[in-house]
């Protein structure tokens, strides 16, 4: 091909050197020639080139004469030589040209396999500059967002997030560039976006960094969270049903109990008021002991009216809300209600919790739930046993960790069910339901906490669960 | 009725508090303590007579009423009982107590039963002459039939409708129209005052 482009190339410059004959009569004119070497040059390189020059010479021959003078001579000889030298050249602006072009065609491919990668990936992408600015916006960005590639590229990425994480997310990145504090690049994070039409959805997004030609670009690759997290909140919902009839099925197995307790105060009230109509029925009507009696009538309503709170709290459906929650307090309470009945059948309660507990994070009732679970397990168990002796005790285990534990002083778990303990339906009791410790396994985990037994046969079981702390410096960061 | 002590017993101290002003207001002398064991460690208690609450802590009510017959005490006994803890009562009265009183009840009913244990008290434990009201409610449970005893000892072991039934072999429709004649002939309000009348009548 290269040879057949520099014979022709000969052949026209031989065609222009014969109309010009009657001009030029220089014999020893090769210039004439010179395009059609550089022409096979820079067509197919140094063979091509040599092609032209030789068929030059073989055309410029017989005009010179025999023999040829010197300076015919001299001038072919230099001929040759550029003839020879353009010729390298031609070769090697070929080999470079061909080697661009397969880079070229390789970066090419490797484009188009991202773009497809990018394409069928459901997560969509974002590329910033180091001042916010969107260089690239992937289909699936558009279809997310609302927003075409052509509007989005060139404004800042504020653009996709609701306005109150604007100005945030200008601070996050004026931080990291300044700092090299991470906040999300490299970890990912559950963020809210804000498509087009001003409407918001949570997204997973995750930021990679990259630098080029002395730039750095931040790409972020973000995925719709809106199914997943509807998913999490009806497996949630159900869940919280399930806790709540576990809730009710514990304070069912307690309502003869609490209907005692509740009597209690009532009756009592009953008594001073019965009391004071017949103070009132005397002649003359005894006042003054009517003030303190009346008094102490009201005292125990409220009495009454407190352990209806509790019991309404407890039982309520609401509160899935985590909050941070004084753990004494929660531990006390819990233990008020867990207690009901039992100290008639002469169970001893001691609480064993050091002073300066950090808060928890939890939901309270759930929290309360666990305790009453075991707590009503240890008194069961205790059923007639000689020593019965029921602590609640917890320890801060460092590491942010709290060790709350439940201990009493019956037989320990039965071999039977030991294995099993923590699965639903497993009892060993005529009327229980077998779901008080399953359903405190599901509140433990749900609170990123463990659950589990260290028992003694013939010494008593005690049950641990953990929480996470938190201290008041992070309770501080939060605001 | 002076000098005659009610000794009041429980464990909530509520109770305590309200029992001692409602007996005082009815000119009763009274003296309280908190447990079963306070009591019987309380030196040679004063004639009169006991009101106690069943489920205390340590040494409950019928513990304390077998301690007490073990020591010979002539103390008549009027026992508290939560609301529906009817086999508790029976045990008590089969025990001894005179009276019992379900939580809460009327200072009426407390004043009757109270009145009544501190009468016997005073009578000497050989010339108890027969006590009219238990001939009146003897003669009341002499006119039931025998699927109403049944049915009625049944319900004093604290038996539910369906599990007399299926003892008896008869619908729990049944057991409901026998224990409705029950009501109807004693003249008793409630369950509980039905158990007491029985128990009161000497009924077994
Ligand atoms: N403190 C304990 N001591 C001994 N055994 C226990 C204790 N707590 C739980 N168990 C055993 O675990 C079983 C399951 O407990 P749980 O899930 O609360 O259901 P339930 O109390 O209705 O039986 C109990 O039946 C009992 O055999
Ligand atoms: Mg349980």
């Amino acid at each position: 091909m290269g040879y057949a482009i520099a014979l022709a190339a000969t052949a026209a410059c031989f065609a222009v050197r014969l109309a010009l004959r009657p001009v030029m009569h220089d014999g020893t004119n090769y210039l004439i020639y010179f395009p059609a070497v550089m022409a096979g040059a820079s067509a197919a390189g140094f063979g091509p080139a040599m092609l032209a020059c030789v068929l030059a010479i073989g055309l410029n021959l017989p005009e010179a004469g025999w023999p040829p003078d010197p300076s015919h001579i001299l001038i072919g000889a230099i001929f040759t030589v550029l003839s020879v030298a353009s010729g390298l050249i031609g070769q090697g602006l070929l080999r470079t040209m061909r080697d661009r072009s397969a880079a070229l065609i390789a970066l090419e491919t490797q484009e188009a396999h991202l773009q497809s990668i990018l394409a069928t990936i459901p997560d969509a992408m974002v590329v910033i500059d180091e001042s916010g600015l969107m260089q690239s916006f992937s289909a699936t960005a558009e279809t997310l967002f609302g927003w075409t590639a052509a509007e989005a590229v060139g404004k800042n990425v504020s653009l996709l997030m609701p306005a109150s994480y604007a100005h945030a997310h200008d601070g996050y990145l004026h931080r990291y560039l300044s700092t090299g504090e991470r906040r999300i690049i490299g970890i990912g994070r559950v963020v809210v976006g804000e498509r087009k039409d001003g409407s918001t959805f949570p997204m997973e997004l995750s930021v990679g960094e990259v630098h080029t030609a002395g730039k750095r670009f931040f790409t972020g690759f973000i995925r719709d969270l809106s199914d997943r997290q509807e998913t999490e909140r009806r497996l949630q919902d159900l869940q919280a049903e399930f806790i709540h009839v576990a809730r009710l099925t514990a304070l069912g197995e307690m309502a003869s109990a609490l209907a005692h307790e509740l009597n209690q105060p009532l009756s009592a009230a009953a008594n001073f008021i019965n009391g004071s109509s017949r103070l009132l029925a005397e002649t003359p009507p005894k006042l003054d002991r009517l003030k303190p009696a009346l008094e102490q009538a009201n005292d125990q309503l409220l009495r009454a009216g407190q352990i209806i709170r509790r019991l309404r709290d407890f039982v309520s459906k609401g509160e899935t809300e985590r909050r941070p929650e004084n753990l004494r307090q929660l531990l006390e309470e819990a233990g008020a209600l867990a207690m009901v009945g039992a100290k008639d059948i002469g169970v001893r309660l001691s609480y064993d919790l050091p002073p300066g507990l950090d808060q928890v994070l939890v939901d309270k009732v759930q929290i309360q739930q666990v305790v009453l679970n075991l707590m009503r397990n240890g008194i069961d168990a205790m059923d007639g046993c000689p020593k019965r002796e029921l602590k609640v005790s917890a320890r801060a285990m460092g590491d942010q960790t709290i060790d709350i534990a439940v201990s009493d002083t019956g037989p320990g778990v039965s071999p039977t069910v030991v294995d099993q303990l923590f699965q639903p339906f497993v009892t060993t009791k005529a009327t229980g339901m077998g779901v008080g410790l399953s359903i405190s396994r599901t509140i433990a985990e749900a609170h990123g906490g463990r659950i589990w037994v260290d028992s003694t046969p013939g010494q008593g079981a005690t049950f641990h669960f953990t929480l996470r702390s938190v201290g008041d410096a992070e309770l501080a960061d939060l605001d | 009725m002076t000098e005659r002590i009610v000794h009041v017993i429980d464990d909530d101290e509520g109770m305590r508090a309200s029992l001692q002003f409602l007996l005082e207001t009815a000119d009763c002398t009274v003296t309280t303590y908190a447990s079963a064991a306070d009591f019987l460690a309380a030196a040679d208690p004063a004639p009169g007579c006991i009101i106690t609450d069943v489920r205390m802590p340590g040494m409950n009510g019928l513990e304390l009423i077998q301690a007490l017959n073990a020591r010979g005490s002539g103390l008549p006994v009027v026992v508290i009982t939560g609301h529906g803890d009817i086999p508790m009562a029976v045990e008590a009265m089969k025990a001894g107590a005179t009276e019992f009183l379900e939580k809460p009840f009327d200072d009426e009913r407390l004043m009757r039963a109270v009145r009544g244990a501190l009468d016997r008290s005073t009578a000497e434990k050989s010339d108890l002459a027969p006590d009219p009201e238990r001939v009146r409610l003897a003669a009341l449970l002499q006119g039931l039939s025998p699927r109403e005893v049944d049915v009625l000892r049944g319900l004093i072991a604290g038996g539910s409708n369906k599990s007399i039934a299926l003892d008896l072999g008869i619908s729990p429709r049944t057991v409901e129209i026998y224990r409705a004649n029950l009501m109807l002939k004693t003249g008793a309000a409630s369950l509980a005052e039905l158990v007491r009348i029985s128990m009161v009548a000497g009924f077994s």
